[in-house]
């Protein structure tokens, strides 16, 4: 089920709110465990015994791991717990990759398996690993509740699309939480925020996305609007799922970590990576560079980390060469800037720095849309006029002009322009009264708008299939 | 206002908004039928076991969401005026307005489908009609009129008909481009009118060499009112509604229309299907896969066979002067494999094959 669709926001949400809040303290994790079980058999009926069955050993693999605590064997069930998730995954996810590259390296003939990939896996594989690590390494206590760890696992704001939510976050609020005006409402902001993110902006740029991909009439300028839209398109889905995860786990009472922070107002491609899905950053960070000696290494070891940690988190976003080749590529920008370039990037003009970060990513949304390397270098060549295309023609000119304004909207947005001037505006008396006026006939006009939107079909793509 | 009411706002906005559209949603009963998009609405899907597993039953129930929504058209319209004003994009769903006239979007030309169009007539060509005088022709959708006017994608119209031309052996090609212009179409609808297409139909009776020519004053007139076509519903915003003339006269008062699928004898126009669900229903009583028409003036002259779409429906009458017969053929509603059971071939008729571009664009849909 998808946050953006009748079904969650005029069936389940209501329900689940109405259920959530009328039960008693002692059964409302219990109302979140089933109303998430349902959310994602709704989706994926049969892989829901496989999550049932990863909650299970990630709860099975915790109370080992806190009963061998301070025992010569004390690593064996935290193994077994990364070897139980990451082959679940490895199976799940990559199964079918392994056997393209057997076939392509040994010529051999093995058929693929064809196995769909759950939604989410990659996401709550990942929540249940911090568990099990955490808990390993004494940072966090194991849940003897089952139905606690299982609401934790499966919690449906951020189960299919993230943020990853470590055990820890939410560790005390499993207990105890509390819920006020002020949580509802700002968890309504941030929920409406979001779904006007995803259905108004980020779906209208997919659309322009997709006349591209279908459109034999290319030019220079409509590759560069291409991968300008693609790279708004995800940015804008991405972070307003999280928004949407955020603001109705808010609702419930938990609070989880910020995912995005303007990534695209970023100098450099480091800082990028400290604002673009921080979850799944800080997860790499404490799960594989830290350990791995991080930065306080040798240089060539240093370099190593690097790749290793940057080879998995492109490996991580989909079974396709071109996503290890995008990690790969991250790494190497990151070197360099570590090693060579960071000076002068320091000393350069900041709108330079801009412009050096925003051309780097944008080549690296085009390699992250391909369909393989083939694609995206295909792209490449036509964003920099090596292919037999014009530079611009009146389809070209048609498109750009009838998506100037969502395209607009979403360059500004992607900045803290818009939520700079409302604190600044809110800093006046009486700008906040207007504000405070405004702020919830918005909230019903947008939510109004994006109803409309929905009740039409429009394009109404889910990017995480792949995940 | 304090903050604290602020939040109380915020609540009971949001809550109000989803608790009033799922009580509507639940005690709003469902309708069979959307006549702004002319077409069957889903209904609540029926439980079993094997769908819940396969999942079926969710996707229905997200097409039943959908569907079944309350004010679904007033949110169409909502989407629409936020899609025009807002983001001022020059199309919704590929829907455009210009001078009045309500056009969808046809690019980007699928050569893969124009290429196939080419393929299917040849076979039917090989099957069937080897020895006989065939025909085809193309009519141009609003866009050609259109589009490049008003700076909105095109096909190259040129490229489709010689990508045709060039596929297409053993037939003459009819042009009716320069027969045609933007105000022989409906405003709301995709369809010619059928008082303006006395041009097209004179050209296509020469070139089939029925020595046959119509002129207006060997019709009346009448007229139905309000006529919305179909992109007045796709549009969502209102429109001013068309007015649906049909050209009628004793010959084709009397002219029997057989259905082949029904086994019924029916009329040439029926009024009474302008209340229905696509008033264009009026010629020949809308989509069917066979029909036959009998001109009873003239008995025993040559006959017609027509392979067209929805526009075949309003020119078949104005034709029926130059024949004693005209088969209709809908390939979309039968298989080209079967033709064979239903009609007999013969050196007596003259085949003509006429589609409209957004046909041949999508031509995987002939069967």
């Amino acid at each position: 089920m998808l946050f953006s669709s009748i079904s969650f926001l005029y069936y389940f949400l209501p329900a689940v709110l109405v259920l959530y809040f009328l039960s008693p303290w002692k059964m409302k994790n219990n109302v979140l465990l089933l109303a998430s079980l349902f959310f994602y058999f709704y989706g994926e009926p049969m892989y829901s015994v496989l999550m049932v069955v990863s909650i299970i050993s990630g709860y099975l693999h915790g109370l080992w791991i806190d009963r061998a605590r301070g025992s010569r064997y004390a690593k064996i069930p935290v193994i077994s717990s990364v070897i139980t998730s990451i082959g679940l995954l490895m199976y799940f996810k990559y199964t079918d990759f392994f056997i393209t590259n057997i076939n392509w390296i040994f010529k051999s003939d093995i058929p693929p398996a064809n196995i769909l990939l759950p939604i989410g896996i990659s996401f709550y594989t990942f929540q249940i690993l911090s568990y099990t690590i955490d808990v390993y390494r004494g940072e966090a206590r194991v849940q003897k509740n089952i139905l606690k760890f299982a609401a934790y696992v499966s919690l449906f704001p951020q189960l299919i699309a993230g943020p990853i939510v470590r055990y820890t976050t939410v560790e005390e609020e499993l207990d105890y939480r509390t819920h006020s005006v002020s949580d509802a409402a700002y968890g309504i902001n941030r929920f409406v925020i979001g779904l006007t993110k995803k259905v108004l902006i980020a779906n209208t740029l997919g659309e322009l996305v997709e006349i591209f991909n279908n459109t034999g009439e290319k030019t220079v300028l409509l590759y560069w609007v291409m991968a300008a839209a693609y790279m708004l398109q995800v940015y804008f889905d991405f972070s307003a799922y999280s928004d949407m995860a955020i603001g109705l786990g808010r609702i419930f009472g938990f609070h989880f970590l910020e995912n995005f922070n303007y990534p695209f107002i970023s100098k450099t491609v480091s800082e990028f990576w400290r604002r673009w899905h921080m979850s799944l950053g800080t997860w790499f960070r404490d799960y594989v560079y830290v350990p791995m000696g991080g930065n306080r290494v040798t240089t060539l070891k240093w370099i190593r980390n690097i790749i290793v940690v940057w080879f998995l988190t492109g490996f991580w976003h989909g079974a396709q060469w071109n996503f290890i080749i995008w990690g790969l590529y991250f790494a190497v920008f990151l070197v360099l800037e570590k090693l060579f370039i960071k000076k002068l990037l320091d000393r350069l003009p900041a709108f330079m720095s801009h412009i050096y970060t925003l051309l780097i990513i944008t080549v690296s949304f085009v390699i992250f849309k391909g369909e393989g390397m083939g694609e995206a270098i295909e792209t490449l060549k036509g964003m920099f006029g090596l292919l037999d295309v014009p530079l611009t023609n009146m389809i070209t000119n048609y498109y750009i002009k009838s998506y100037s304004v969502v395209l607009t909207i979403g360059a500004i947005g992607a900045t803290p322009l818009v939520s700079g001037l409302v604190k600044k505006a809110a800093a006046n008396k009486l700008c906040e009264r207007m504000i405070s006026l405004l702020e919830p006939v918005m909230h019903t006009v947008l939510l109004l708008l994006v109803t409309g939107y929905l009740v039409d079909g429009s394009f109404n793509p889910f990017l995480y299939f792949r995940f | 206002m304090g903050k604290n009411l602020k939040n109380i706002a915020v609540i009971i906005c949001f809550v109000s908004v989803l608790a009033g559209m799922t009580a509507a949603n639940i005690i709003k009963a469902d309708a069979d039928l959307s006549y702004s998009e002319r077409r069957k609405l889903a209904v609540l899907p029926q439980y079993s076991f094997q769908k819940l597993i396969s999942g079926d039953l969710f996707e229905e129930f997200e097409k039943y969401s959908l569907d079944q929504f309350v004010l679904r058209d007033g949110f169409r319209s909502l989407k629409a005026v936020g899609t025009y004003y807002l983001f001022r994009k020059a199309d919704n769903n590929d829907i455009y307005v210009v001078d009045g006239h309500i056009s969808k979007i046809l690019y980007p030309m699928n050569e893969k489908s124009v290429a196939n169009m080419a393929k299917k007539l040849n076979d039917i060509y090989e099957r069937y009609l080897k020895g006989m005088n065939v025909y085809y022709s193309v009519i141009p959708d609003k866009n050609y009129f259109l589009a490049a006017e008003y700076g909105y994608p095109q096909i190259d119209y040129g490229r489709m008909i010689g990508i045709l031309g060039r596929q297409i052996t053993d037939m003459d090609y009819i042009d009716l481009f320069d027969s045609l212009s933007i105000d022989d179409y409906y405003k709301t609808d995709i369809h010619w009118s059928q008082d303006r297409i006395i041009d097209a139909a004179n050209k296509l009776l020469d070139r089939m060499g029925t020595g046959v020519r119509i002129s207006k004053s060997q019709f009346s007139e009448k007229e139905l009112y309000p006529f919305y076509g179909s992109y007045a519903g796709q549009y969502a915003l209102g429109a001013a509604p068309d007015k649906l003339v049909y050209l009628t006269n004793e010959m084709l008062e009397k002219a029997v229309v057989y259905d082949h699928e029904k086994r019924t004898q029916t009329s040439v126009y029926v009024p009474d299907r302008f209340t229905g669900m696509d008033p264009y229903d009026v010629f020949l009583s809308g989509a069917k896969a066979l029909l036959e028409i009998t001109n009873p003036e003239n008995p025993d002259g040559r006959e017609l066979i027509l392979f067209r779409d929805s526009f075949g429906s309003s020119i078949a009458p104005l034709l029926l002067a130059g024949y004693s017969k005209i088969t209709l053929v809908d390939l979309r509603y039968i298989s080209s494999e079967i033709l064979g059971k239903y009609i007999d071939f013969s050196e007596n008729q003259d085949v003509l094959f006429l589609y409209n571009t957004m046909i041949i664009n999508n031509s995987y849909m002939l069967k």
